[in-house]
């Protein structure tokens, strides 16, 4: 630099800090995008059934819940907190008059005495009611939630039943064959649509599974159902079709 | 819904010619922003290092100490760049020549002014290392991942002709593959060009303070030659 201006211009060297935040980016965007596409096909790979002796078996997301908790304790203790709040103001009534003939330095620590539980009563009281409310609405929640379940879980069965009772097996059906349809309800019960995901390989028995679903056309006991979770469960769901009992 | 697929999957099966534009796309886009950040680095230093020495130049030091502390710096091994290096070309020659009596000082200041253009070249060109292939980058990598998706999809309907039973499924696969070419070649391009686009900006307003500093401090000498010259002359 200071010999010639003509010299080979210096450059000053960053390489780390870049080639770091490069391997960085692009391992967090390969990680991103593998991870999430990878996911999607694991949940379909978890719903495989449990072997059993009725062939259809509906693939649903509810089946992965947890049960709902049960409803919690916390209601009783605190309503208790009312009941003990009450006789408390009534002694502020009676030292008022008793002060006034009595010397000063007796009344003072009656007073303070009084005022006291006063505040300290009137939150706790207002949080336990406000407490008792929750947990109240809490429970009929889960109720709510609950027989919702159930239902669901009983037009599961229904569906699984309808759909069985249509289905005739064509002869090339054999154990261990497996096709999952993908069906699209409408609140009514009908059936709108009838795909298969991922077919056995044998067209006879895909085109079996689809004819027992679209032979049993509507599920009317559906409208029983609230709407929300219609449109939770039954909206688009997965049927899996897979004979167990063939003896071949 | 469909077969599900992951992206590895797609990138593994796909056909040799998709995987080498992907595999080149890969490459630019890591080497675009390797020097997307490289720069980022340098213009902040550039700035910073300008926002220092103007302050220590316009502070009322003397030039020649100005100049001293810059030789300080260079043996350090740092390397003087930026509006530094301007300066010190220019000094450089001003009072190489000025020691020179015979020569008149409007040659000394054009000889100085002449040494400060050299190094804002050089500056100029330091600035502008890697713009160059940022913007290739950003221009030519969506038709590189193009060619691959239509490659990918060339390939995959030449497979629907050979097979009897034509369905959907025969060729989503082959497409999916193929349009993940065209994903990475966008991906490698929009940073690329957003980036090409600030930084040419960037250079611009950098050269630009090169080019005030160098007409102030061309000004200054200029003062300085004429005064060093009648005051030798009223001494001669």
């Amino acid at each position: 630099m200071s010999t010639s201006v003509y010299a080979k211009p210096v450059i000053p060297r960053i390489i780390f800090r870049p080639a770091l935040a490069t391997v960085l980016l692009h391992g967090l965007i390969i990680y991103l995008l593998t991870v999430n596409w990878t996911s999607t096909e694991r949940e379909i790979t978890r719903a495989k059934p449990v072997p059993q002796v009725i062939n259809a078996r509906l693939v649903d997301v509810s089946e992965f819940k947890p049960t709902p908790k049960p409803k919690p304790p916390a209601a009783k203790p605190k309503t208790k907190t009312p009941a003990v709040a009450k006789p408390k103001p009534e002694p502020k009534v009676e030292p008022k008059p008793t002060p006034k003939p009595q010397p000063k330095v007796v009344p003072k620590p009656a007073p303070k005495a009084e005022p006291k539980p006063e505040p300290r009563i009137s939150p706790n009281e207002l949080a336990a009611i406000a407490r008792a409310e929750l947990s109240e609405l809490l429970e009929q929640e889960a109720q709510a939630t609950a027989s919702a379940d159930e239902m669901a879980a009983s037009f599961i069965g229904l569906i699984q039943q309808t759909v069985i009772r249509y289905w005739s097996r064509p002869p090339s059906a054999r154990n261990g064959m497996e096709t999952e349809l993908a069906i699209q309800l409408i609140p009514t019960g009908d059936v709108v649509s009838v795909t298969v995901i991922r077919s056995s390989g044998n067209t006879a028995f895909d085109r079996s599974a689809i004819n027992a679903v679209e032979k049993a056309g509507a599920f009317p006991e559906l409208q029983q159902l609230p709407n929300a979770e219609f449109e939770k469960q039954f909206r688009r769901f997965r049927l899996l079709f897979k004979p167990e009992d063939l003896r071949y | 819904m469909e077969e599900q697929l992951s992206l590895l999957d797609l990138v593994w099966n796909a056909s040799f010619t998709v995987q080498l534009v992907m595999m080149i796309l890969l490459l630019a886009s890591m080497a675009s922003w390797y020097m997307i950040v490289n720069r980022y680095v340098y213009f902040r230093n550039a700035r910073d290092e300008m926002y220092r020495f103007e302050e220590r130049f316009w502070s009322g030091i003397d030039l020649s100490q100005l100049y001293r502390e810059g030789n300080e710096k260079a043996s350090d091994g740092t390397p003087i760049v930026g509006m530094e290096s301007i300066f010190r070309a220019g000094f450089k020659e001003f009072s190489r020549m000025a020691q020179q009596s015979e020569i008149d000082s409007e040659a000394v200041i054009e000889g100085s002014r002449r040494a400060m253009r050299v190094a804002y070249m050089r500056e100029e060109e330091r600035l502008e290392r890697h713009l160059a292939f940022l913007a290739s980058v950003g221009s030519t990598s969506p038709y590189i991942g193009l060619f691959g998706t239509v490659w990918g999809i060339m390939h995959s309907f030449r497979g629907l002709a050979n097979s009897t039973q034509a369905t959907l499924a025969t060729v989503a696969p082959g497409i999916s593959e193929a349009l993940v070419a065209t994903a990475m070649g966008l991906f490698a391009a929009i940073p690329a060009v957003l980036a090409y686009n600030r930084f040419a900006s960037k250079v611009d307003v950098l050269s630009n303070r090169y080019d005030t500093f160098m007409d102030e401090f061309s000004g200054i000498l200029h003062r300085q030659a004429f005064a060093v010259r009648s005051r030798d002359k009223k001494a001669g």
